[in-house]
């Protein structure tokens, strides 16, 4: 009888040890996460939509059906990420993720020159190198510097009603990922 | 040596499936630590980022999701009417009040697993704080539900539970300031339709 009682103690805390192992591994291991859904949409550096307004969005559970979304997977290992889009909507925002989905900076139009979306991602040693002599064509971005050697950025923009999807479509497709 | 094969056993069976079923359960729950929340509106703002709890962390793992940043919006949800009541899709609903500092807001109907519910073609399956009628006041009314009604209205029709999406952005509260509880609409059951 002490036998059973003490197994099943051991067995409760058996339980709360799988229970935390378990938990830890699973962002580890899962295949199906953001990034391997998108890359089954796209390869990197490819420009794909993610959510259309007044669709459901894939990627984001309650999700605005008043926005439309695009994504782009960058790497950091040959070169930085460039990204670029432009048009004049009422709002936009954009997030960098890492590898894992976890959002790493976030900025919105507010944030930008001239409400552009220009944005440079960047290792540390990368930075270095850019900051030595910047190029003109990165005068008005706005940098992201991050360790990771992988990531996705998304952008977001409002559609306030249906007469702004074109414009925002406009927007969302002038759009460029680029490896520079 | 029978019994201690019977005890190994049900040492094995306890720790890996009750831990199994126990992550099973905690993932499949929506309850989050970290959650903020004013009346019936909670949000979660750390989801999503490196900050959230381990739990979030592999529901959003799970689920594929890439939540809104900081700098771009927080969503609150309302699964319940202000007197309690779960929200449902074949009831009408008042929501009265304010809505914190943001720069712009959306409202919309989502299912439980927070898929937004369509509304039938050219009607409002959403609503935003730039298109809204107003009193005199600044202050307003939005009316949710299956019969139509003047003003504001978002049309809804669902049999199932309902939650109510105010998404708030390039909004503070998301960072540094606290919001009050009145600041937020209240939600009023205004009658139902026979199920």
């Amino acid at each position: 009888m002490l036998r059973l009682i003490y197994t099943v103690m051991l067995g409760l805390v058996g339980a709360v040890v799988v229970h935390i192992a378990v938990l830890l591994l699973v962002p580890a291991y899962s295949a199906h996460d953001a990034w391997a859904r998108l890359s089954e949409r796209a390869s990197a550096f490819q420009v794909t939509k993610i959510a259309e307004a007044g669709g459901n969005d894939a990627f984001s559970k309650g999700a605005d059906p008043l926005f439309a979304s695009i994504a782009c997977r960058f790497a950091l290992g040959t070169g930085i990420a460039h990204f670029v889009a432009g048009g004049d909507v009422p709002f936009w925002s954009v997030s960098v993720y890492d590898r894992r989905g976890q959002n790493i900076y976030s900025f919105n139009d507010r944030t930008a020159t001239d409400r552009k979306l220009d944005l440079v991602i960047a290792t540390p040693v990368q930075m270095v190198e850019l900051r030595k002599e910047l190029p003109d064509e990165y005068a008005a971005s706005i940098f992201v510097e991050t360790e990771e050697r992988e990531g996705i950025v998304v952008a977001r923009a409002f559609v306030p009603d249906e007469s702004w999807s074109g414009i925002v479509e406009a927007f969302l497709e002038s759009a460029e990922c680029r490896q520079e | 040596m029978l019994r201690t094969i019977v005890l190994t056993a049900l040492f094995l069976a306890m720790s890996l499936g009750g831990g199994i079923a126990s992550v099973w359960y905690a993932l499949n729950t929506n309850r989050s630590f970290g959650a903020i929340s004013y009346g019936v509106w909670v949000a979660y703002p750390d989801a999503g980022t490196p900050d959230a709890d381990p739990y979030s962390t592999a529901r959003r793992a799970r689920d594929a999701e890439l939540s809104l940043g900081q700098a771009e919006g927080l969503p609150f949800y309302a699964k319940t009417d202000s007197d309690g009541r779960t929200l449902l899709g074949r009831c009408n609903y008042r929501l009265d009040g304010s809505v914190p500092a943001a720069r712009f807001w959306t409202l919309h109907v989502a299912d439980l697993a927070l898929n937004p519910i369509e509304a039938p073609p050219l009607r409002n399956t959403a609503l935003h704080s730039r298109q809204l009628l107003r009193a005199a006041d600044n202050a307003f009314t939005i009316r949710i539900g299956p019969d139509a009604a003047p003003g504001n209205w978002i049309s809804v029709s669902s049999p199932a539970s309902v939650v109510f999406v105010l998404t708030l952005y390039d909004t503070p509260i998301a960072t540094t300031v606290t919001a009050e509880r009145g600041d937020f609409p209240v939600i009023v059951r205004t009658g139902c339709r026979d199920a």
